[in-house]
């Protein structure tokens, strides 16, 4: 029922807004996840990484706020999604980023610890992925094959 | 007249060579890729620069958070080229469209609003040390710049699901 609603309902607050919250989302989530990544790297030295702690409870509400309204667009065309490889190359992305900003958020905050080569690895990886999962996102509608059921794209 | 115009316009700019390069099979998704990231770092840079002026995570100084503005710029400047090529491409698909004309509208509003933060309070808020809040003038700026640029997000997403012909409800176009 979640699903007819989510692809018929004619009000703008199903998919179209779906859609808009995700876009929103999508920002919060990899644009604060960029900006950190950039100042691990050495761009903008003078930005006090330390303050960039709160950075994060913007991240998590952009990841949540994704999880929520991704899943609304998986139960509306969940073959769509499924029968695609690039939607599960688009979760690994995502799975990865989020591995990596826990990890970094461990490493790096809160007692500013020396930012290693390590460190940099993972914050250059982390923009990687997170480029790499709006790349696989934005393709999700030019690679769809089965957009329900037996009905082709 | 003016619509006579619109549509010269339109037919000059799909026969330009950056129209015909962004008919390739790939152009377009990996311009649409490149437009999300711009807005990305966009709103991951000015948009928690706004939320800071709105009062939240206050302990960091607005002078630190103003420093990440370059990195919004360099988004912003990636979506203009960006959405040139779009716009070139698929003039009509733009022109008539009522999200466009929203997505524009909150542009240029954004774009007065950001004049006036650094002709009246740049000055007052980059002292801002940490824990101290942003005047009331200031906060306000703040909070129409997120409201707009949340806006662009939205019409920029809503474009397809008013491509001319289906915009019967738009009572301008």
């Amino acid at each position: 029922m979640l699903s007819v609603w989510v692809r018929e309902s004619p009000t703008m607050f199903a998919f179209p807004f779906i859609l808009v919250v995700h876009a929103w989302g999508m920002g919060l989530l990899a644009g604060a996840n960029a900006a950190v990544d950039l100042r691990i790297l050495g761009f903008a030295p003078r930005v006090p990484l330390s303050a960039m702690s709160k950075f994060y409870p913007v991240m998590w509400f952009g990841f949540v706020i994704n999880a929520v309204s991704g899943l609304l667009l998986l139960i509306g065309y969940p073959t769509k999604a499924l029968t695609n490889p690039v939607f599960y190359l688009k979760l690994l992305c995502i799975t990865v980023g989020m591995i990596l900003m826990s990890w970094v958020r461990r490493r790096v905050f809160p007692r500013d610890a020396p930012l290693t080569g390590n460190i940099k690895a993972m914050a250059a990886l982390s923009l990687l992925v997170w480029a790499g999962a709006i790349v696989s996102g934005r393709l999700l509608a030019y690679t769809c094959k089965h957009l329900l059921g037996d009905m082709k794209c | 007249m003016l619509d006579e115009s619109l549509r010269e316009l339109a037919r000059w700019l799909s026969h330009t060579s950056l129209a015909s390069f962004m008919s390739g099979a790939w152009e377009w998704p990996i311009a649409e890729s490149l437009h999300f990231m711009g807005l990305s770092m966009l709103i991951g840079t000015v948009g928690i620069f706004d939320l800071r002026l709105l009062g939240f995570a206050k302990r960091i100084p607005l002078s630190a958070l103003h420093r990440l503005i370059p990195w919004g710029i360099g988004g912003f400047v990636v979506n203009m080229l960006t959405g040139i090529c779009f716009l070139t491409a698929a003039a009509d698909q733009y022109m008539y469209n009522p999200a466009f004309h929203l997505k524009i509208l909150s542009m240029a509003i954004a774009g007065v609003n950001v004049m006036l933060f650094y002709t009246t309070m740049f000055k007052k808020v980059r002292t801002l040390g940490p824990g101290e809040d942003a005047p009331m003038p200031a906060r306000i700026i703040g909070g129409v710049s997120l409201t707009c640029w949340l806006s662009v997000i939205a019409c920029g997403r809503l474009l397809t699901f008013y491509r001319p012909p289906s915009f019967h409800w738009c009572f301008w176009c």
